[in-house]
């Protein structure tokens, strides 16, 4: 995502990403990120929750007007209502990776340092 | 604030290394030509969203070989809901955003936003696609030159990504 927001930002659009993991965001190089403490999934808030999905969208995009250098995180004061204990993010079918990495797990170096099998 | 609190071992382990790995870029910048309240806002979600009647993702390509992932994307008109879209991510949960489309791309919130004059506007298009993609040529070099083309179009100021 980060690599398309950085082709978006060259191409002349002021761009933000919101990011429930803005450590990889950043790492990427991009010029603005709002970082949220929420569960992958639904990075806006929980469904049907009309008032916060409106706030979180409101703060990422403020700071599209008050970031002034490349590179800026800014954290949203938002906090998810359940502890990480409570929360499921992963499918009920767990994605083929996963799958094909619990039965090859001498695999998993590869997809750590993306040197992808052909 | 700390991004690996709601990731599991396994993810945690994984970013750390991609993060590791990233190498050091020089980011671009574009300063805002106009205020918020007068731009023209599209928004951009990984979660693989389509509409019903459009092609889905391809899920089966993913399953035949779990090191790829769909690099296309799609289009979705600024009053589409969760009514008219389907979530094709095999790497997460699609409940919550199949009860409610806001929770990864919120066109009903940016619509209000648009009446409360906060915004320019919604744009016409907004964009999903997979965000599952270890190898992003196809992406960067086919998907996204033409989703940039369209937002062109659409005279796009300000685009808001949301990494689902």
């Amino acid at each position: 995502m980060g690599l398309v927001q950085r082709e978006m930002e060259r191409a002349g659009f002021t761009t933000i990403t919101l990011s429930t993991v803005p450590e990889l965001t950043a790492a990427v190089g991009v010029p603005r990120v709002a970082a949220i403490e929420f569960p992958t999934g639904r990075p806006f808030g929980q469904p049907g929750d009309t008032e916060g999905q409106r706030a979180v969208l409101r703060a990422a995009l403020r700071v599209v007007e008050t970031a002034g250098h490349a590179g800026t995180v800014v954290e949203l004061p938002f906090e998810w209502p359940e502890p990480p204990s409570r929360v499921r993010s992963s499918p009920a079918v767990p994605s083929p990776i996963v799958t094909l990495l619990k039965r090859k797990p001498w695999l998993v170096p590869r997809l750590f340092s993306r040197n992808i099998p052909v | 604030m700390n991004g690996f609190r709601f990731l599991d071992f396994g993810t945690r382990t994984l970013v750390r290394k991609w993060i590791e790995r990233e190498p050091k870029r020089e980011i671009p910048w574009t300063a805002p030509h106009k205020p918020l309240a007068e731009s023209t806002v599209a928004l951009v979600s990984t979660a693989a969203l389509a509409l019903a009647e459009d092609a889905p993702f391809d899920q089966e390509g993913e399953r035949r070989n779990p090191w790829w992932g769909d690099p296309s994307f799609r289009a979705i008109p600024r009053t589409a809901t969760e009514r008219d879209v389907r979530a094709y991510h095999l790497h997460l949960d699609n409940r919550y955003v199949e009860q409610d489309l806001n929770c990864a791309l919120p066109l009903t919130r940016l619509l209000e936003l648009e009446r409360a004059r906060e915004i320019g506007r919604s744009a016409p298009t907004h964009y999903s696609f997979m965000g599952y993609i270890l190898q992003p040529d196809v992406l960067i070099e086919r998907s996204t030159p033409e989703m940039i083309d369209r937002m062109r179009g659409e005279q796009v100021d300000t685009v808001l990504l949301a990494p689902y």
